[in-house]
Parts: C-alpha cells; structure tokens; sequence
C-alpha cells in the first residue's frame, strides 16, 4: 500500500478518525495504531509481520536485561548481542545472498569451486530502516541516553509505527518513545503543517520524480549507449531531481501523516543539493541516517578525537558501510567509498589550508553538485560497465532526442526549488493557519485535485523501499 | 442632625452620586477599549476597611454551625456596561479539541470536494484492482458516480486542468517534430 494510493487515502481515513476518537485512552490508542500499522505491512507480505514482532520483541527484551544490569561488563556483553542479533537479522534477508555469491566467485578464482548454499530470500520492506531503530533502541538504552520503554506495546509501535516503517525517517526511540507517553494533542500549526507536506510530497513524488522516471532517467539508464551526451547528462540531473523528490518526497508524507496523527518525526531533508561541501551534503540529506551513522558508527570507531589521519579512515569507513547499507551490490559499496573519500579530501584540504580562505561557496556548491551526480551514476546503474557506459557517453556528442521543453522544466524546477527560502513549508503553515477549516478544505482539494488531474495513470515504488 | 456631607439628608450636594447608581463597581471583566481609560471611577473608590467583629467564639459549637455572612453582590451591577458575562477561556484540552475539530472539518469537506470534482480517479483506481467482490462492486459504483457527476459538469475543472497539462508536456522544441 503506498502512500500517494487512494487505497492508503481510505486506510488514512479510517485511521485518523478511529485513533482520534480513543484519545481519551491513550493505550487502546496506540494498540490500535500497533494493529493498523500491522495491517499496513501486511499488505506487502503478512509473513513479514512475524518478523517485525520477533525483532521488537527482541530489542524490547535487551533493553529491558540492560536497563536491570548494574554490572557495567554485562551490559556491554547484553548490548553487544542485541546489536549482533539484530545485524544478523539484516544480514541475512539483506545479504545473505550476496556475500554467499561473493564467496563463490572467490573459491573458484582460488580452484577451490564449492556447491554454496543459494536461497532465493525475498527481502522485507522497510528492514534496514526498522532494524537500524532497533540497534538505537538498544545502544541507547546502554548509554542512559534513553528510559526503558515502559512496555513492550511502546517498542512494538515505536518499530512498527506506519508512516516511516517502509522508509524511514528512522526515528530513534528517544524522539518517538516520550510521545507515546500521553495521548499526543493535534494543534492547528501541526495540522496545516502536516496537511501542506503530504500535498508537497504528493506532487514531487507522482508529477516531478514519475515523469522524470518515466520518460527521461529509466530509457536512457536502460539502454545508455543508444543516447548522447544532452540526453545522457540530462538523465543523469533528471535522476538527481529524481532521487530528491522520490525520497524526500516520502519522508515529508510520513511527517505529515504523523503529525495529523499527532507525533512529530525529526525532518529528513534540508535543501541538500545546495550543499556547498560532502560533509555538508550529509547535514542535508537522509540526515535520520547520517545522524545515526555518525552516533552508532563513527563515534564508537573514535570519531574525529584520535587525531586527523585517524578520523579520516573513520569517515571513510563509515561511508562505505553506510553505502553498503543501501544495497547488496558492489556499486553501492563504490557510491559508499566515492562519498567517503570526497570527505577525506575536503578534511585534509581544511586542515592544509587552516585559517586561510577556501574556494567561494557557489563554488563549492557547483563542485559538491557535481559529484554527487558522478554518485547517483554509480547509485541509478545496475552494474559497474553500465555505470562505465553512462561516463563514456558522455563524451559522445549527439543532438537530444528526449528531452524536451517539459522535461527540462521538471529538472530547472526540481533544483530551483533547492533555493526556496528555508523552512518555507513551515512560514506557509503559520501563515494558513488562522484560516477557518472550509478554506483550508477548499485549499486542499484543490491542491489534490490539481495532482491528481496531471499525475501518470499508477504510481512506482518509492526508490528506497528496496533499501 | 448628622452633618456629614454623605448623609443621604443632602441629595443636592454634587459630590454624592444619586441612588441607585453605584458608588463602586466591581472591575469589570473585559479590558477597557481603546482610548478608554481603565474605570477611573475605580480609583476614587476607596475600599472599606471593615473591623473585625467582636469575637462570637463559642467554645462548645462546632464551625460548620456557625453561620457565613456573604456581602449580597447585584448580579447586575457586576455585570457593568456588559450584556452577559464572558464565558471561561477554553483550557488546554478545550483548545485541542477545538484543533482537532477544525483538522477534521478539512479532511471531511476536502474528501467531499475530491469525491465531487475527482470521481474519475476513484474509477481509474477501480480499474487497476484485481477483480473480486468488492473491487467490482467499488468499480460499478464508481462507474455510476463518475457519469452521474460529469453529467452535471463537475468533471470538467480536472479535465480542462488535464488537457493543458497535457498539451505542455508533449509540447517539443521549436523546428523539432515529434518522433
């Protein structure tokens, strides 16, 4: 069930008006939402279900051993086996099938070619992102950085919850658990605001990132040495604008469902392509993750407190793993070190420079760009010599056959709105938000209807659900 | 006689204000408007200062015999130059219950609009479903709605929107045919 779906407009509905009419009892609430959110997954594969109870029944049990241990060497031990559990739980369904393949190429490389054990392991929605809930749930209880959940519903809903379960926001169990406390309030600043980004989201998703896909980015990365080099860099910034709009598009929903259901998710997303460094591009973009990569990754292998060499190899490594996070494939990992060696480059330029001026921000802002375009190449094609195709195309000058005046718009508008002021969102909201309701119901069918009247017939996966 | 000059004995001395007209008002309950001063008839009021009364203490009686004298206060004199008096501000849970009406007064009317201008959607979406029993009875149903509401004209606003949209995306550059 996907969100911009009328079928997940009727669930929504049926959702909002039944969790609003059990506020007075704030736990037959959240054991409704526990159940709606059950049913949300199920949708994909009901087996799967299981599986998001056995991983919150888990973490809630670790959790639980560790907030009772005073011994400081048996919490360490308790939270060292829940993290493994629960990377095992990834590794299997995520790359199991991969390293197993890997493993094989390498025996036979070697002579020593093995019959290994292949299984066809269809992989969850969404498991990355509530696994990675898990470990911070757990860690975070270890490090006193968050009360023990106070039942096992809570760390159920908070894994399960429907708007960010598929993907993301990961929201860490010390922004969502204190809300579960109390039945949440809806106030009209959150209301407006929550109803303005699912319109956002509606359009970037179903307009910007559909027609893009369809008619620009998918037939020139299907086939690249059939294009030139308009049509090629085209695609390539047409699959920027792409990659943004899917995916922020679904985080800025998940927020405002949230918020229409009265929680408040951290924001996802900061106008990233006006990042003037790398380091900056990942204060900007997927910041649940690149928060949660710098807290339970970077900092335990030292962070930046062990000297410049040594934070370097730490960024690095956690870039690479953080690449490997979003897929079981070499390029993936290739985008992953491409990301963390720019990084070591702009430390190391820093620390040479010292007080002294560095390039201008526009500057820096066209570089990082630019980059991270060589990125999504890396990221967008399915293999390596794909990848290779798309660069050496871009070499070979042929007239554009697909873009057109309309196509260029969505790419100039899909970056244009990068240098929107920020948090315009929220000054819209504050401003719409004396308006009596029959206003503001007019305001939002029509916004909807106007998506509606010019979005493609369907809607394609969000990108990141395979993640 | 009494000579004192607040003795009802002399009702032509300007100063005394006549009955029934009060002496001292309560403060009112609304703030004042603008330009207006603040009841400055409040601020020559000087509030008597009443004496304890002689001690009524019974050793053997209980307190809650004794009986409470209450100062009888005019409901209507209270009520100054106002009507009625205002009600409470809403607390807290007042206000969000409020919120939560307004939020779904929108998503109630906006479902109303959608269900009039976009029926086509909710048939296309039908269409897509695997047939069953209720994506089919959805389906007839849909199908019934939609042509009742074109009927009226209602699906023209989408259309028209639909027909722009349409021609601008398929729009090609100048001197270039479409393949």
């Amino acid at each position: 069930m996907l969100f911009p779906t009328l079928a997940f407009g009727v669930f929504f509905l049926f959702v909002y008006f039944t969790a609003w009419s059990l506020d007075r009892d704030n736990g037959r609430r959240k054991l409704f939402l526990l159940l709606a959110s059950w049913f949300f997954y199920a949708q994909w594969d009901w087996r799967f279900v299981a599986l998001l109870i056995a991983s919150a029944v888990l973490n809630w049990g670790v959790a639980a051993l560790i907030a009772r241990s005073d011994e400081q060497s048996r919490r360490k031990w308790l939270v060292g086996l829940g993290v493994a559990a629960n990377l095992l739980i990834l590794g299997f369904f995520k790359y199991y099938g991969f390293f197993v393949e890997q493993a094989g190429d390498l025996l036979t490389r070697f002579g020593w070619e093995r019959d290994l054990p292949l299984l066809q392991i269809v992989l969850p929605v969404g498991i990355s992102f509530f696994t990675f809930q898990g470990i911070s749930y757990v860690v975070d209880v270890h490090r006193r950085k968050t009360p023990v959940a106070r039942s096992l519903l809570d760390v159920m809903l908070l894994m399960s919850f429907f708007p960010h379960l598929v993907a993301g926001p990961i929201v860490r169990a010390s922004d969502l658990l204190p809300q579960f406390d109390r039945a949440p309030r809806l106030t009209r600043e959150m209301a407006t605001h929550g109803l303005l980004l699912i319109c956002w989201g509606l359009f970037k998703k179903t307009v910007i990132a559909s027609e893009l896909s369809v008619r620009l980015v998918d037939p020139v990365f299907f086939d690249p040495a059939a294009y030139g080099t308009l049509d090629l860099m085209a695609a390539v910034y047409g699959y920027a604008v792409q990659i943004y709009c899917d995916f922020s598009a679904y985080s800025d929903m998940a927020i405002g469902i949230a918020a229409l259901l009265g929680y408040s998710f951290p924001r996802n997303f900061d106008q990233p392509y006006r990042a003037s460094s790398m380091q900056d591009f990942w204060r900007r973009w997927h910041i649940s993750l690149s928060s949660w990569l710098r807290d339970y990754l970077y900092v335990p292998l030292g962070g930046g407190k062990k000297g410049l060499i040594r934070s370097c190899l730490n960024v690095f490594i956690t870039m690479l793993l953080g690449g490997l996070w979003h897929g079981a494939a070499w390029t993936f990992v290739a985008w992953g070190a491409l990301h963390g060696g720019v990084q070591v480059v702009e430390r190391l330029g820093r620390a040479a420079l010292g007080d002294r001026k560095g390039p201008p921000a526009w500057l820096g802002v066209l570089v990082t760009f630019h980059i991270v375009c060589l990125g999504w190449i890396l990221f967008r094609a399915e293999t390596f010599p794909m990848a290779m195709e798309v660069l050496t195309g871009l070499g070979r000058f042929e007239a554009a056959t697909l873009v057109t005046p309309f196509l260029l718009t969505l790419i100039v508008g899909g970056l244009a709105m990068h240098w929107l002021p920020p948090r315009a969102a929220e000054g819209i909201a504050t401003w719409l938000k004396p308006a009596p309701s029959l206003t503001m119901a007019l305001l939002l069918g029509a916004a909807i209807l106007l998506v509606e009247a010019v979005r493609p017939d369907g809607v394609a996966p969000f990108i990141y659900f395979q993640f | 006689m009494n000579d004192h000059p607040d003795h009802p004995d002399h009702p032509d001395d300007p100063e005394i204000p006549l009955a029934p007209f009060p002496t001292a008002l309560p403060a009112s309950p609304f703030p004042p408007l603008e330009g207006e001063a603040a009841e400055p008839y409040l601020d020559d009021a000087v509030e008597e200062v009443r004496q304890d009364p002689p001690s009524d203490w019974i050793e053997t009686a209980d307190a809650h015999d004794l009986t409470t004298a209450q100062e009888p206060v005019n409901p209507l004199l209270a009520l100054g130059r106002f009507a009625f008096p205002p009600g409470e501000p809403p607390d807290e849970e007042g206000v969000a219950a409020r919120d939560r009406r307004w939020t779904s007064r929108i998503i109630v009317l906006a479902t109303v609009f959608l269900l009039i201008f976009n029926a086509v959607s909710i048939q296309n979406w039908s269409r897509q479903q695997a047939p069953g029993w209720v994506t089919t009875t959805v389906r007839r149903m849909a199908d019934v709605w939609a042509e009742q509401i074109a009927q009226l004209g209602a699906d023209q606003p989408r259309q028209t929107v639909r027909d722009g949209y349409e021609a601008a995306r398929d729009a090609e550059w100048a001197g270039r045919r479409r393949p």
